[in-house]
């Protein structure tokens, strides 16, 4: 708060005593008091106005510089009710009372959302959980009925799973709440577990799997990360070519890990490629080559991102796509959690 | 011949879980009475248990804990909830395995084997047998009238499938995906190449004209 315009506020005040104090002046000089009685009481009525609006230009400058000063280092803004200063005076007071109210009501409504959003999460995995046992019963018949309807039907089969998956991740990607838990485990452990959940898809497009060095630790949520690796390999099934292959191979660097999925298939173009892993993009294989949700990676993406680890994708059209996961080595051998949820920024894209 | 009780209250998994059993050899027994479903399996007294967790009147923890209280039983808790705090709380309870559904049936296969081999070292080993030839798993040896042929992994693998589906073509896929799930992630030409071999081994034995293939389809015994 500048004195100016402080000031500017309290000029008709001011102006108000300085013409009552001259009429004052002016009167007692006209009952005979002399100049120097006049003057006298007119000073006083001036140094009395000047020392009130200096006590008060003080006193709220500090309210609200620290109110200013508060706002400006809280993370969440909307939270300064919590941070108020107590004020001196009234209308301070009604500010304050003004803006913990409005925080008040803004904070239970957030309550509100927050618990509606929960309730349907909690829904969306009740289900979730119960549309397995009718899955997993059709694929007891199946298996308990062999022949080439029941082939047919296991991969469609395959594909409501694969969606149910999604969705379930989907959910979890977006709740507040960590419900991941970063575990040493073993990179070998991870794809292979993930390869032979994929397997009748692999083995019907006749995709070659090969692993390379991937005897190494990590640390990971594990059904998280077989996610992952399961949308890159249906990726890289959807967008084969002749002879399709999947290599996963793993590397230590420094301070990370890196296992890097790399397929002989058609390549992204380059035009798309910085946008693969964006909510809802198709690019030009999703609409020319396979049905593509614009999901896949994405959530891939989101995952990776709440886990802590990198994930990048190198691409050349007509040769092959290879995907990276990085997994941050720090943390390994003391704390579990390898960082924040929802750091994004070590996404990089090549 | 081990016997196998399954606690699942959903009904088609029931019968078809059972059926599946049955072909793998396994006698697998049931009960709807969940009121006094310890008491039931306690009396059946089966070599395994497979437990769902979602059940009327106790749930699988209930039951479990129960079990473990009065018996040493093997237990294989098979459910739909996936979280980390269920996994922890059923092998709290004593439980030996926990697979979540949906599940691969070849994995819940294994699982149950090697859950009961854990539990049941002196148990005799498992013998197929079919047209003559038998398969003994623990050894990885096919006889036949005196003669036997020492198998790999993968050969015992494809032979013990084949048996087991007798009669019926399986296809290479099935072939394969079976050996995908011990981790050996072969493609077409290693398959082809395992059941020749298997094939010139089980001749070598005076098996002719066992492994029958069916051009196109698959393999068939």
């Amino acid at each position: 708060m500048k004195l100016r315009d402080f000031l500017r506020d309290r000029w008709l005040s001011a102006a108000a005593v300085l013409v009552s104090s001259l009429f004052a002046a002016a009167l007692l000089a006209a009952l005979g008091a002399g100049a120097y009685a006049a003057g006298y009481v007119a000073a006083l009525f001036v140094l009395g106005e000047i020392a009130a609006l200096a006590v008060e230009y003080f006193q709220k400058r500090s309210f609200y510089a620290k109110l200013l000063d508060s706002l400006e280092h809280l993370d969440k803004k909307h939270l300064i009710a919590e941070m108020l200063p107590e004020p001196a005076f009234t209308e301070g007071k009604i500010l304050c009372g003004v803006v913990s109210r409005a925080g008040k009501s803004m904070n239970d409504e957030i309550a509100k959302y927050r618990g509606e959003a929960k309730d349907y999460r909690e829904y969306v995995e009740t289900w979730m959980h119960e549309i397995k046992t009718p899955i997993s019963a059709c694929r007891l018949i199946l298996e308990n009925n062999p022949g080439s309807l029941s082939r047919s039907l296991g991969k469609d089969f395959d594909r409501i799973e694969n969606y149910v998956e999604q969705a379930l991740f989907y959910a979890r990607s977006g709740s507040v709440e960590k419900d991941y838990v970063l575990k040493r485990c073993s990179l070998r452990r991870l794809v292979s577990s993930t390869v032979k959940k994929h397997a009748a898809l692999l083995i019907e497009s006749g995709v070659k799997v090969e692993t390379d060095s991937l005897d190494l630790p990590v640390l990971a949520d594990a059904k998280w990360t077989e996610f992952v690796i399961g949308q890159i390999l249906i990726n890289a099934v959807k967008y084969r070519r002749n002879a399709p292959a999947v290599r996963f191979a793993g590397t230590r660097g420094r301070d990370s890990v890196t296992l890097t999925v790399e397929d002989n298939g058609i390549g992204i173009p380059q035009k798309d490629l910085g946008r693969v892993f964006e909510k809802g993009f198709t690019g030009e294989n999703g609409r020319m080559v396979a049905r593509s949700t614009g999901l896949g990676l994405y959530l891939c993406r989101r995952l990776c991102g709440k886990m802590g680890l990198g994930l990048s994708i190198a691409s050349i059209q007509g040769d092959g796509t290879a995907v990276s996961i990085v997994f941050p080595l720090s943390g390994m051998y003391g704390v579990v959690d390898a960082g924040p949820p929802g750091k994004a920024g070590r996404l990089t894209k090549t | 011949m081990a016997v196998v009780f399954l606690v699942e209250d959903d009904e088609a998994i029931r019968t078809e879980l059972s059926r599946l059993l049955c072909r793998y050899g396994y006698d697998c027994r049931t009960s709807d009475d969940y009121a006094n479903m310890v008491d039931v399996i306690l009396r059946e007294s089966p070599q395994l248990v497979l437990l769902d967790l979602n059940l009327p009147v106790y749930d699988g923890y209930c039951v479990c804990r129960e079990l473990r209280r009065r018996s040493q039983i093997p237990v294989i808790i098979v459910t739909s909830r996936d979280s980390d705090a269920d996994e922890l709380m059923s092998m709290n309870l004593g439980a030996d395995d926990f697979i979540t559904k949906p599940y691969h049936t070849q994995i819940l296969l294994a699982r149950i084997a090697a859950v009961l081999k854990r539990a049941y070292p002196a148990a005799p080993p498992q013998i197929l047998s079919h047209k003559g030839l038998e398969l003994d798993l623990a050894r990885g040896v096919a006889r036949y009238r005196g003669k036997s042929a020492e198998l790999t992994k993968n050969e015992i693998k494809i032979l013990q499938l084949l048996i087991r589906n007798r009669g019926r073509v399986l296809s290479r896929g099935e072939l394969m995906n079976a050996l995908w799930q011990t981790d050996e992630f072969i493609d077409d030409n290693t398959l082809t190449v395992n059941v020749n071999r298997l094939r010139r081994k089980l001749e070598g034995i005076g098996l002719e004209d066992y492994l029958i293939t069916k051009r196109g389809c698959g393999y068939l015994v």
